[in-house]
């Protein structure tokens, strides 16, 4: 193994080891484990990095063991991977858990969720894509259920559920495609898919991991448990599973759509998931009654969004699908800390800006970016988004039409609840946030606003980024060399 | 390098930022007034470059963001709106210079928003091509948003549907934009006129409803009208009448830019609708006339002063845009002109409305009246207000009306004539309505200590009232601006003379004009005070109205359901189809809301799962390829 590989094993081998080792140092202090768990995700941080600066444009490729594909197993490093792999681990590390969140049992879980998180995006077959998967979903259950409460097991058992079967549908459609195709490998299914997969089996298969993995990316009509989780798990469970996980499983539908399911009835298929998805999620949030069901539902149109994103063809999709996903993992999760605070119906929200300036400035600031006013992120990442839309014509403009609509929607929600937090307090004020309780949103509102300045080269190095992920001949090549 | 244009834009983010920092300090005022003072010599120097046969002022503000990149340079039509706008930001802040002021709360956030409101217009009046054009459109929407929603309660709600219709607008108008980068391959404006006459018919289409309705929206043509009048009443009185002289007309230098410069009105002309004998530009110059007529007549029948002068202006801007629209040299100028024109009467009327509000703390039409004693000054600068916006002479409301209807009369459309003189009608009876019942009949007993409105406030009144005089008397002042703005738009000038203008069939020389007019006053007040009976002077209280003679014992004043006749006959008209369409759609939100809500709440979430999946494999079995 080269020190190139290093980057690609050691960002999932070093937090599972973390994780099952925490219960052991824990023994020793509380203090101790947390530090450790906090040092192995700003190591994962790093290796996200150097993973980024090392690959350019050609991916970096290792088969663990020795044991070259299609039979070994491969890890697939490109930017798009080094990307998410850093960007778990920052919200690991922005919304890392304190002893009084379940202690070493919340490290744990969250160690494994970014163990499994770096190895979903990692992974270069579909056997090890469907082991993290069902990691990120285990470290997911017991995180969501672990405010302690009756609704948070209510809703964590009701995700387990749908979860389970989900990840039924997973294995199904992994079965046929090995079925078809005869392997698990990627590049090979990829090598393999327009003689084997572009029947009904390939149709069949896309649209049972379309669902399965669906139900992480909260598409619809499978993420019935992101409004009950997300009112229920503590805040910080919500801001990792919204802001970031949901996106693993939408990195793993672009590998699907880039190498093997090109056919255009997929892509609609997944289009009309997508159109959906949103819909219902503006028009839901548009009637949500706290602020944390509003943002649940907003984080399903979102996430509909970069559905959306990905059924446009070649790198201008995948550009949006990523600068959609990263914008919303930046804003979503500081408008759940928000919500934390501000929880109950909107109507007692009245004079929450007299209470907490601060808190109702950073929800100003989030909502224009997030409904995509210029010059915010939110902005570049709707105008890429509709201008592939609009370039691609057809059924597409259609959809660029119903995301300008709801858009409108979304205003409507979000800055009613504006309106309402300027207006004067009646009867009981809203909290007030503690420094430390709104640190986590302000560093993300910073983060915001230092993307605005620098949206230029951002942009540049993730359409770097979303080229090379689109470029399904290398990852072939990459792989399968001398196979093509 | 540094130009005119970028010093122009620093200094207004430099007096936003100050503004907003150093508000609450009682001489924000003067402050603000110096440095709306220096971005209006700012500006008239770039009119001397542009004059000086310059095409466009550029800055050296420029970004390249995913390959797309933005400029932002200033041309004449750029250059009038941007003369309007620090000029009405300069009286706004001369009006808030002392007492108003001092009796304010939030002089931070008045002060603020509106260098805020200042600066977003010139960034807007300066872009460079459609992508800084669709960023300052957002940046002057929600900087109105800020300004309107301060005082909270109805301000805060009437801000909010503002909100929502800029937002539905400014979609519309995304779509827009992107289309043209689809179909042209860039934001450039130059790009998109040289492609836009061998776009596909349908494109053609697409486009000029999208940009028509996007920019319409802040003009608030009809069927778009209905948040504009609350949205710009409730706000703080300098502030108002900044939005009411200035903030709707982005909307028009918008449609301007794109209908007119890029597209222009032959190509709108020959955009055929099929089994009808009207075209793209026709049927815009008859919605135009709907929004001449119908917010005039709602205007009508407000009982809040401010309600009403803000209904006018959205009637106002159908003049403006009707001229434009007839697309010859004379429309355009008198649409022009008209633009200028109203800014100044409009913001002095407003001014005058929200001085009378200052003193009598109420803007109710019902429980006004005799305050012409009180308010000698204000009266003045409301009744030339008011000669202004009805369009009568010597004010120069009267040119460019009279501008806008001679180019109809050139054009053959006399049906359009005739709705314009509907709608000047109403607004004759509305604004004799709004200065009888402030200041004319029996003054209230509440009312007898009021005082005149503080210099401060009074001197930017009748500056305005003055300069809608002088450019009444010689509107050749106002043409030679005029000039700039229509050179950039590549349809020719309209030839003319301090007086006004010349043309073959019958010219306009409003030197003659006033200096009749004033001969005329003249002769009747030599008649008035040296021949006939012996006059006398009546007491305020010893007047009569509507044929009832009173006492002083009784005070009356008729206000209330003011010309109760027409309101019966034209009362029906009223339907409020528009409200309903509103209501219709805030309804069908609200129930797809709870529909997709529902579908959450549903407890039997795997039961989802099944039938998605069970329905995907059938679609895939009927559909896939075997």
């Amino acid at each position: 193994m080269t020190s190139g590989a290093n980057t690609l094993v050691l960002p999932i081998v070093l937090p599972l080891l973390g994780a099952f080792l925490l219960p052991l140092v824990a023994r020793f202090g509380d203090g101790l484990a947390r530090a450790l768990g906090i040092v192995l995700v700003v190591v994962n941080i790093f290796l996200g990095w150097t993973l980024w600066s090392a690959v350019g444009t050609e991916a970096a490729v290792t088969a663990l063991g020795g044991f070259e594909a299609p039979l070994g197993i491969v890890l697939y490093g490109d930017r798009l991977a080094a990307l998410f792999v850093a960007v778990l681990a920052v919200g690991a590390l922005i919304f890392w858990p304190r002893a009084e969140h379940g202690g070493v049992k919340a490290y744990t879980l969250t160690l494994l969720l970014v163990a499994g998180g770096s190895g979903l995006v990692l992974s270069g077959d579909l056997f090890n894509i469907f082991v993290f998967y069902e990691i990120v979903a285990v470290a997911s259950y017991g995180l969501a259920a672990s405010s302690g409460d009756k609704a948070g097991f209510g809703a964590a058992l009701r995700y387990l559920v749908l979860g389970a079967l989900g990840s039924s549908l997973v294995l199904i459609g992994i079965g046929l495609v090995y079925a078809a195709a005869g392997t698990l490998n990627l590049a090979d299914i990829a090598r393999l898919a327009p003689e084997k997969l572009s029947g009904t089996t390939g149709l069949a298969a896309f649209l049972l991991l379309v669902l399965g993995f669906g139900v992480k990316a909260e598409l619809f009509p499978v993420n019935t448990w992101v409004p009950e989780v997300y009112a229920a798990a503590p805040m910080r469970v919500t801001a990792i599973l919204a802001g970031v996980v949901s996106k693993l499983a939408m990195v793993v539908i672009l590998r699907l759509l880039v190498l093997v399911f090109h056919d255009p009835a997929a892509i609609s298929l997944l289009m009309a998931v997508a159109i959906v998805t949103i819909v219902a999620g503006e028009f839901a949030a548009y009637r949500a009654s706290d602020l944390n069901r509003t943002f649940a539902y907003s984080s399903i149109a979102q996430l509909g969004l970069v559905a959306l994103a990905l059924t446009i063809p070649a790198t201008a999709g995948i550009l949006a699908a990523i600068a959609v996903a990263l914008h919303h993992a930046v804003v979503k999760p500081a408008f759940f800390v928000i919500a934390a605070k501000w929880r109950g119906p909107l109507a007692g929200l009245a004079g929450g800006a007299r209470v907490a300036p601060a808190a109702a400035g950073l929800f100003v600031l989030l909502a224009l970016s997030i409904i995509g006013i210029p010059p915010l992120p939110g902005f570049w990442a709707k105008l890429v988004l509709l201008g592939g839309a609009f370039d691609a014509g057809g059924a597409y403009a259609f959809a660029a039409a119903v995301v300008l609509a709801a858009t409108v929607v979304e205003a409507a929600y979000l800055f009613r609840v504006v309106a309402r937090i300027w207006q004067p307090a009646a009867g009981a004020k809203p909290a007030h946030f503690a420094f430390s309780d709104l640190s986590p949103a302000l560093l993300l509102g910073v983060i915001l606003i230092v993307a605005t300045l620098f949206v230029a080269p951002i942009g540049t190095a993730l359409s770097g980024a979303a080229a090379s992920a689109a470029d399904a001949g290398s990852y072939v090549a990459r792989v399968l060399p001398g196979r093509m | 390098m540094i130009g005119l244009l970028d010093t122009l834009l620093v200094l207004a983010l430099l007096t936003t930022v100050g503004l907003y920092v150093f508000g609450a300090n009682r001489f924000a005022g003067y402050i603000g007034m110096a440095a709306y003072a220096a971005m209006t010599v700012i500006v008239v120097l770039v009119g001397q470059t542009l004059s000086g046969g310059e095409t466009a002022v550029p800055s050296a503000m420029a970004f390249t963001v995913l390959g797309y990149p933005m400029t932002w340079r200033i041309d004449g039509l750029g250059w009038f709106f941007a003369l309007l706008t620090t000029g009405a930001g300069f009286f706004a802040a001369w009006y808030m210079s002392g007492e108003w002021n001092e009796a304010q709360p939030n002089k931070r956030i008045q002060h603020g928003t509106l260098a805020l409101n200042v600066l977003a217009m010139l960034l807007l009046v300066s872009s460079g091509d459609f992508l800084s054009l669709f960023i300052g459109w957002e940046i002057v929407s929600w900087a109105a948003f800020a300004m309107m929603t301060q005082l909270g309660g109805p301000a805060a709600t009437a801000a909010l549907r503002y909100l929502l219709y800029a937002l539905a607008g400014a979609m519309a108008l995304f779509a827009g934009i992107l289309i043209v980068r689809s179909a042209t391959g860039s934001f450039a404006f130059e790009d998109f006129a040289a492609a836009v006459p061998n776009l596909p018919t349908a494109t053609k289409w697409v486009l000029f409803v999208l940009f028509t309705a996007g920019f319409g929206v802040k003009m608030a043509i009809v069927p778009f009208h209905l948040w504009q009048a609350p949205a710009y009443s409730f706000t703080p009185g300098a502030s108002s009448s900044f939005l009411n002289a200035v903030s709707a007309r982005m909307g028009l230098f918008a449609l301007t830019l794109v209908l007119i410069k890029l597209m222009g009105p032959a190509l709108l002309a020959g955009m055929d609708i099929a089994y009808t004998w009207f075209d793209a530009r026709s049927a815009l110059l008859w919605l135009t006339a709907i929004t001449m007529i119908v917010p005039t007549y709602i205007a009508l029948m407000q009982t809040d002063a401010r309600m009403l002068l803000a209904w006018h202006g959205i009637g106002q801007g159908g003049y403006m845009l009707l001229g434009i629209l007839v697309g010859t040299p004379l429309g355009l100028a008198g649409g022009l002109l008209h633009t200028f024109n109203y800014a100044t009467y409009q913001m002095a009327l407003m001014l005058a409305v929200f001085a009378v509000v200052h003193r009598t703390k109420t803007a109710d039409l019902d429980e006004l009246g005799g305050l012409i004693t009180r308010m000698p000054f204000t009266y003045i600068t409301l009744l030339m207000g008011i000669i202004g916006l009805a369009g009568l002479p010597p004010m120069n409301g009267f040119v460019s009306k009279w501008m806008i209807y001679k180019s109809l009369l050139n054009t053959a459309q006399p049906l359009l004539l005739i709705a314009a003189f509907i709608g000047t009608l109403g607004t004759i009876l509305s604004v004799y309505k709004l200065i009888h019942n402030i200041f004319l009949g029996q003054l209230r007993l509440e009312h007898r200590e009021v005082k005149e409105a503080p210099l401060s406030m009074l001197l930017p009144m009748l500056t305005l009232a003055g300069i809608g005089f002088v450019t009444g008397w010689m509107p050749g002042l106002a043409l030679s601006m005029v000039d700039i703005a229509q050179s950039a738009l590549g349809i020719g000038l309209q030839p003319h003379h301090l007086g006004g203008v010349d043309l073959p069939n019958g010219s306009l020389n409003m030197l003659w004009v006033v200096g009749v007019l004033i001969a005329a006053i003249g002769v009747g007040a030599l008649i008035f005070y040296f021949l006939g009976n012996r006059r006398w002077e009546v007491s305020q209280y010893d007047n009569y109205a509507g044929g009832h003679f009173l006492s002083a014992d009784v005070r009356y004043h008729f206000s209330h359901e003011f010309y109760p006749g027409l309101a019966r006959v034209i009362g029906p008209w009223y339907r409020g189809w528009v409200v309903k369409m509103e209501r219709g759609l805030q309804t069908l939100v609200a129930v797809l809301g709870d529909l997709s809500g529902g579908v959450f709440r549903f407890a039997h979430t795997p039961f989802y799962l099944l039938v998605a999946v069970s329905l995907g494999l059938l679609w895939v079995g009927l559909f896939g390829k075997i």
